[in-house]
């Protein structure tokens, strides 16, 4: 699952394999973190494996340009983001595999932080209530 | 602000995917320690994200988590061998001059001097062009070497046929 988000984030089989390795080579450090009470292992393991991703998140430019996530790409062709507006796949999408904040979001599409957090629980509302 | 509204608000949401920033995480963090319901509604959200990772999955390669393994290995190795507090010696264990040194430190620890070099990868490319070019020398080397002994072969009958004419 893990090397799934990554080589979303890479776009490099290859790149994607050894930031996979590095993140669990780090996770070896901090086992306790994962053994502390309520913590989802895999949650845990995508927020390090973003942290190591940083420089790739500040040289993309995202969808910005266009607005929407391209039919023909892995992301494309999820059947979460397919059910999503345009507006929410570029709020999900920048969020989760493009590394922005709600501000940057915010920013960006010239909207309050509010409505970026709005438009996030309204993606999770569609990935919880779809099949 | 009741907490109901701030479940609400979608910054739970903004945490879960690691987008949140350094003041809302820390108070995030405590109300989820003081909320069961914000701790339940953040193990829900985690579960969601682990529906979407499920839908992108990728299998590694089967050696992935060998090398893994094997890093993992060498850390622990690497953590056993804790550094030690650094203690003056005591006077009997002072090495003086000639005399002969107790039998824990007869020994010198001197780093083997090994025979092979490391040199970089890019270096590989360099050695394959080197050959290629010896192969493309030694023919050109071996092709004017028969043109020439040909060459001299045809001059030499020339010189007989010219001999012949003028008797």
């Amino acid at each position: 699952m893990l090397l799934g988000y990554i080589f979303e984030v890479v776009k490099n089989r290859q790149v994607a394999e050894q930031y996979l390795v590095t993140v669990f080579n780090d996770a070896a450090n901090e086992l306790d973190e994962f053994y502390k009470p309520g913590v989802n292992a895999f949650c845990r393991l995508q927020l390090m494996a973003r942290k190591k991703l940083a420089p790739f998140f500040e040289n993309t430019d995202g969808y910005s340009t266009t607005g929407e996530v391209p039919d023909n790409t892995s992301l494309g062709k999820n059947k979460f983001i397919k059910q999503m507006t345009n507006e929410q796949q570029l709020v999900f999408c920048g969020a989760h595999w493009q590394g922005k904040t709600t501000s940057k979001i915010a920013a960006e599409l010239g909207r309050p932080d509010d409505d970026i957090r709005r438009i996030l629980k309204e993606c999770f509302t569609i990935i919880r209530s779809s099949k | 602000m009741k907490i109901e509204d701030y479940i609400e608000s979608g910054i739970l949401e903004t945490f879960v995917m690691g987008a949140a920033s350094d003041d809302e995480v820390k108070q995030l963090l405590y109300m989820k320690a003081s909320y069961p319901q914000v701790d339940e509604a953040l193990q829900q959200l985690e579960k969601d994200m682990e529906r979407i990772a499920m839908n992108m999955a990728i299998a590694p390669p089967p050696n992935t988590w060998n090398k893994i393994e094997q890093e993992i290995n060498d850390i622990i190795l690497r953590d056993k061998t804790e550094p030690q507090k650094f203690s003056p010696k005591r006077e009997h264990e002072e090495f003086n001059g000639n005399k002969a040194y107790n039998n824990q430190h007869q020994y010198i620890e001197v780093e083997a001097e090994s025979s092979h070099m490391k040199i970089h990868k890019n270096w590989k490319w360099v050695f394959a062009a080197i050959f290629v070019l010896g192969k493309i020398f030694l023919g050109c080397a071996i092709y004017f070497y028969l043109e020439n002994r040909q060459a001299q072969q045809q001059l030499q009958e020339l010189k007989t046929e010219l001999k012949q004419v003028k008797k």
